[in-house]
C-alpha cells in the first residue's frame, strides 16, 4: 500500500534544481566545521564539537567514528542524520567482509555509502540526509591513505585535504595556502587544527574538538590528553 | 550413487615453485555411458586463475556461468583484478547461498595473485567449504586414487616442466583406475608471465 | 507414564533388533611378483570405526616356504579363513605327501571362497610366492572366490591409492617409450615402503608400521617398518 502511493519528496523545481538538495547543502553549510587532510602516511579528520550548554558530558558523544579497523569518519550538519549513515556504513562494510572475506577498500565503502545517499533523493517518503561525510581510510593492499566527502546528492570526490560545514570557503582558502604534498601525518594534525583555529569562536580545548588519525595502524579517534598535548604546541 | 559421480570427472592442482598446475579429465558421460571426449571442465577466471569444476556436468556450466558474471561484476565495480583468495571466498559464498539444494560440483581453485605472483591452490566441498592448501587439492570421482598419486609423486619446488610431468602421471594413473574418467586430460600450467595448456592423449577405454 | 505414552501413540508393535554379521576392520596388503621372488606386504593397524583396536596385528600370514597369503578386511574371518586353510594344507601334506604348490593353493582359496557365495567371507586375498618353474607370482582375489594370476596386486582398505601407483612404477603404465627394467628385490621392497608411507597420510585405517615378506626359493625373509601411528 505504501509503496504503491508514495512520491518522492525530492522533485524537480522548473527551473530545473532538486531544491531539496539545496536545503540539505544549506544544513550542511550552517553545521560545525570539519576538516580533513591527506598526508604521506596518513589522514586526519578534526571537527569543532562545542556544546550548547556547559551542562553537557562532553566525553559521552562523539562526532568522529570508525567504521572498519582502517577506515573513519565524520561529518557537518545534522547529528541524528550522520548516525543513520554510520550504522549503514558499518553495515555494508561487515556484508562485503563476509563475502569476500576481505576489508573493504575506501572507495568501494564510500561508492556504497553515496549509493545509499542517492536513494534518498530519489526513494519516497525519505528526504535527503542533512549532513556531508568527510571518510578516511588506509589501503592495506595499496598501502596509501585515502580521503573522501560524500554530499546529500549522492555525489563523492577525493581530496588532498578540505573543509566543510561553517567557514568552510576560509578553512578551503587556509588549507591552499598550507598544503603540501610531502606533509608527514603529524603535521597534517597541526594544520587541521589550525585550519579549524581559523574560525573558532573563544578558547580551544581538548574538549571542543575532536580529531581521529589513520594510518597503516588502522583508524583511531585521539584521547583528550592527545589532543591536549597537540593544542599546546600548536599556540 | 551419488549425484556427484553422475558425469565422472577427475581434477586436480599442484603448486611449484613459482608456478601452479591445474588438470582435469575431457570425458562427459552419463553413468557408464560416455558421450564425448572433449568436454570443458577447467574454465579460465583471469590471466593467472583457473577453476576446475568436477560434479553434475549441468552444475558445472551453470556454477561457471554465474561465476563468470559475479566475476565481471566484481572488476568492473572494483576496477581491479580478483586475488585468488578473494575469488575462492566469491566461489564459497555462491555455493552456500544454495546451502539447503545445492549445485553438485566441488571446485578447485588454481592462481597466481594478479600483484605478487604467489601461488595459490584450493579446493571446497559442494556447499562451499574452502580448503587452502601448499602441496596439492584434487577432486571427482577418483579423488582417492588421485590422493594415493599425489601423496607419492608430488615434491616442493617444482620447476615447470617437471610439474607438467608429475601433475600429468598423477592424473592420468589416478583416473585410468576410474570407470567414469578419463579419455582424454587437458593440463595449464599458470607461470608469472606465461600460461602453457596442453592436451594429452590417454588410453580410451 | 510409559504404558500410557504407548498406549496413545500406539507403539504397541514387535520391535526389531539388528545383528549385523560383519565388521570392517581395515587394514592394506599388497604383493609384487619378481622373476624369482614375490614380495608380500601389509601394515599392522587392527581398527573399526574411529577406533584403534591393536597396532601389532600382521595381516600377512606364511602357508609354505614358497607361498604367502595376505589377508583383510573383517578380522573375524580373516582369522577363521586363515586356520582353515592351515588345515587343509596339512589334510593335503598328510594324504600327497608332499607341500601344496602356490598355484593349488591360490585354486584351492577360490573353491573355499566360492563356497561360501551366499554369506561369503568378508576378506581380500592376495596370495604372493614362487610358482613350479621357480618364478615369483602373485593371485589376486575377491572375497567370493574370483581370482587371477598378477604381476603385482594391492588390496584391502588403501587399494585405490596404492594400485595407480604400482601401475605407473611397476607396470610402467602413461610412460611413453619407457625401457621396462626388470624389478629388482632390492627396488621390489623400496617402492613397497614409499607406497605405503603414501597411504598411511591419507588412510587412517593404514598405518602403525609395516610387515614385507619377501619369498624366494630359500623361503621367507621377513621385515617390518614403522609407519606413522596416527
Amino acid at each position: 500500500m505504501t509503496e504503491r502511493y508514495s512520491f518522492s519528496l525530492t522533485t524537480f523545481s522548473p527551473s530545473g534544481k532538486l531544491v531539496q538538495i539545496e536545503y540539505a547543502l544549506a544544513a550542511v553549510s550552517a553545521g560545525a566545521p570539519s576538516v580533513g587532510i591527506k598526508a604521506l602516511n596518513g589522514v586526519v579528520l578534526a571537527t569543532e564539537k562545542k556544546q550548547k550548554s556547559i551542562l553537557y558530558d562532553d566525553q559521552s558523544i562523539h562526532k568522529i567514528d570508525y567504521i572498519t579497523k582502517n577506515i573513519g569518519m565524520v561529518y557537518s550538519g545534522m547529528g541524528p542524520d550522520y548516525r543513520v549513515l554510520l550504522t549503514r556504513a558499518r553495515k555494508l562494510a561487515q556484508t562485503y567482509y563476509l563475502t569476500y572475506q576481505e576489508q573493504i577498500p575506501t572507495a568501494q565503502l564510500v561508492q556504497r555509502v553515496a549509493t545509499v545517499m542517492q536513494e534518498f533523493t530519489q526513494s519516497g517518503g525519505v528526504r535527503p540526509f542533512g549532513v556531508s561525510l568527510l571518510v578516511a581510510g588506509w589501503d592495506e593492499d595499496e598501502e596509501r591513505p585515502y580521503l573522501y566527502q560524500c554530499d546529500p546528492s549522492g555525489a563523492y570526490f577525493a581530496w588532498k585535504a578540505t573543509a566543510m560545514g561553517k567557514n568552510h570557503i576560509n578553512g578551503k582558502t587556509f588549507l591552499e595556502k598550507r598544503y603540501s604534498e610531502k606533509l608527514e601525518l603529524e603535521d597534517a594534525v597541526h594544520t587541521s587544527i589550525l585550519t579549524l583555529k581559523e574560525s573558532f569562536e573563544g578558547q580551544m580545548t581538548e574538549d571542543n574538538i575532536e580529531i581521529g588519525i589513520c594510518n597503516q595502524d588502522g583508524f583511531r579517534r585521539l584521547a583528550p590528553s592527545e589532543i591536549k598535548d597537540y593544542l599546546a604546541s600548536v599556540s | 550413487m551419488s549425484i556427484l559421480d553422475y558425469n565422472g570427472a577427475a581434477i586436480m592442482a599442484m603448486k611449484g615453485k613459482d608456478c601452479v598446475a591445474i588438470a582435469a579429465d575431457r570425458r562427459f558421460g552419463v553413468q557408464a555411458q560416455t558421450v564425448s571426449m572433449d568436454f570443458d571442465k577447467i574454465f579460465e577466471m583471469g590471466p593467472h586463475l583457473y577453476i576446475g569444476l568436477p560434479g553434475l556436468a549441468t552444475d558445472v556450466q551453470t556454477v561457471s556461468q554465474r561465476l563468470n558474471f559475479r566475476l565481471k561484476m566484481y572488476e568492473l565495480r572494483e576496477n581491479r583484478k580478483i586475488k585468488p583468495k578473494t575469488f575462492m571466498s566469491m566461489v564459497s559464498n555462491l555455493l552456500y547461498e544454495r546451502r539447503f539444494g545445492p549445485y553438485f560440483v566441488e571446485p578447485v581453485i588454481a592462481g597466481l595473485d594478479p600483484k605478487t605472483f604467489q601461488p595459490f591452490i584450493a579446493s571446497m566441498d559442494l556447499i562451499g567449504c574452502p580448503m587452502i592448501t601448499d602441496d596439492f587439492v584434487v577432486s571427482g570421482t577418483c579423488s582417492e586414487q588421485m590422493y594415493g598419486m599425489c601423496e607419492s609423486l608430488w615434491e616442493p619446488n617444482l620447476e615447470p616442466e617437471d610439474l607438467f610431468e608429475t601433475i600429468s602421471q598423477a592424473l592420468m594413473n589416478a583416473f585410468d583406475r576410474d570407470a567414469v574418467s578419463g579419455w582424454g586430460a587437458v593440463v595449464y600450467i599458470i607461470e608469472k608471465d606465461k600460461v602453457t595448456k596442453r592436451l594429452l592423449k590417454t588410453r580410451m577405454d | 507414564m510409559d504404558s500410557q505414552m504407548n498406549e496413545l501413540y500406539g507403539n504397541n508393535g514387535p520391535k526389531q533388533v539388528h545383528f549385523s554379521p560383519y565388521a570392517f576392520n581395515g587394514g592394506t596388503v599388497l604383493a609384487v611378483a619378481g622373476e624369482d621372488f614375490a614380495v608380500v606386504a601389509s601394515d599392522t593397524r587392527l581398527s573399526e570405526g574411529f577406533s584403534i583396536h591393536s597396532r601389532d596385528t600382521p595381516k600377512t600370514y606364511k602357508l609354505s616356504d614358497k607361498t604367502v597369503l595376505g589377508s583383510c578386511g573383517f578380522h573375524g574371518d580373516v582369522l577363521t579363513l586363515t586356520k582353515v586353510i592351515g588345515a587343509r594344507l596339512k589334510m593335503f601334506e598328510h594324504s600327497h605327501n608332499k607341500k601344496m604348490s602356490t598355484s593349488s593353493i591360490a585354486a584351492m582359496l577360490s573353491t573355499m571362497l566360492y563356497y561360501k557365495r551366499f554369506f561369503p567371507y568378508y576378506v581380500y586375498n592376495i596370495i604372493g610366492g614362487i610358482d613350479d618353474e621357480g618364478k615369483g607370482c602373485v593371485y589376486s582375489f575377491d572375497p567370493v572366490g574370483s581370482y587371477e594370476r598378477e604381476a603385482y596386486r594391492a588390496g584391502g582398505s588403501a587399494s585405490s591409492m596404492l594400485q595407480p601407483l604400482l601401475d605407473n612404477q611397476i607396470g610402467f603404465k602413461n610412460q611413453e617409450g619407457a625401457t621396462v627394467v626388470p624389478l629388482s628385490k632390492e627396488k621390489a621392497v623400496a617402492l613397497v615402503k614409499d607406497v605405503f608411507i603414501s597411504a598411511a597420510e591419507r588412510d587412517i585405517y593404514t598405518g602403525d608400521a609395516i610387515i614385507v615378506q619377501v619369498v624366494t626359493k630359500d623361503g621367507v625373509k621377513t621385515e617390518q617398518f614403522p609407519l606413522r601411528k596416527d
